[in-house]
């Protein structure tokens, strides 16, 4: 299993910004390099609602302007699923890809999905979504 | 008026794996026109219907054309043009009952 390492207080951030959102869906994206997140970016729902989530394009791309500019690189986007599992849904696998085609849209990115099923105790996994598969990608909170 | 246009991972196959390519278009029309003609499929890719897809973001330098003209969005020499596909996604529909 593949494997994204993120600081445990990184994991906490990305938590505290989903139950703040709740019941809507929240997201972010994580950047870092070779495989281990230096920093988090808790980002606004263009559409919130509670199951669905869009970032906000000039937000999106402010961040990701400041990711490069920082000398990191996009290898997570998280977001929220208020209601269900942690795990990708029909939506989640669709928008991973270029629209028509299973050209993912982001390579090598791992999806951080936060289950606020019971919100007591948050459940966060990791999955790659790529070549028409989904796959689970091992968190090392550390 | 040569414009450069950042190409996507996902469109990199269309430009034999350039990240960057240059096109001389007035508006954002005529770059999807021009880009078909250099890389042919890459219109179909962009656009549906002559209007840039759904979860497709176009920023001409910081930009986001959706708050200028859109597809008729003129452009300028020495203008960067990011073509960057959106960031989306949810929940289970069927948990919430």
């Amino acid at each position: 299993m593949a494997l994204l390492r993120i600081p445990a207080e990184d994991v906490r951030k990305i938590i505290d910004h989903c139950k703040a959102a709740y019941p809507d869906e929240a997201c972010g994206m994580l950047a870092g390099l070779d495989g281990s997140v230096k920093k988090v970016y808790c980002m606004k729902n263009a559409m919130p609602g509670p199951v669905y989530y869009e970032m906000d394009p000039e937000e999106q791309f402010r961040v990701m302007k400041d990711i490069r500019a920082a000398g990191l690189e996009l290898i997570g986007i998280f977001h929220s699923h208020p209601s269900s599992p942690a795990h990708p849904s029909a939506t989640d696998v669709e928008r991973a890809y270029w629209p028509g085609t299973l050209y993912p849209n982001y390579p090598g990115v791992v999806y951080v999905i936060v289950s606020l099923m019971d919100m007591s105790r948050p459940v966060v996994k990791g999955y790659s979504i790529e070549q028409g598969s989904v796959n689970e990608v091992e968190l090392l909170s550390e | 008026m040569p414009v450069k246009v950042r190409i996507p991972t996902p469109l990199q196959k269309l430009t034999d794996g350039r990240t960057e390519v240059e096109v001389d278009a007035s508006t954002v029309h005529e770059m999807l026109d021009l880009l078909e003609r250099d890389y042919p499929g890459m219109r179909e890719r962009l656009s549906e219907g002559g209007k840039i897809r759904r979860f497709i973001n176009i920023y001409v330098n910081d930009e986001d054309i959706r708050f200028m003209n859109k597809e008729e969005t003129r452009l300028k020499d020495g203008d960067t043009v990011s073509i960057v596909p959106a960031i989306a996604g949810g929940g289970w529909t069927a948990c919430l009952s």
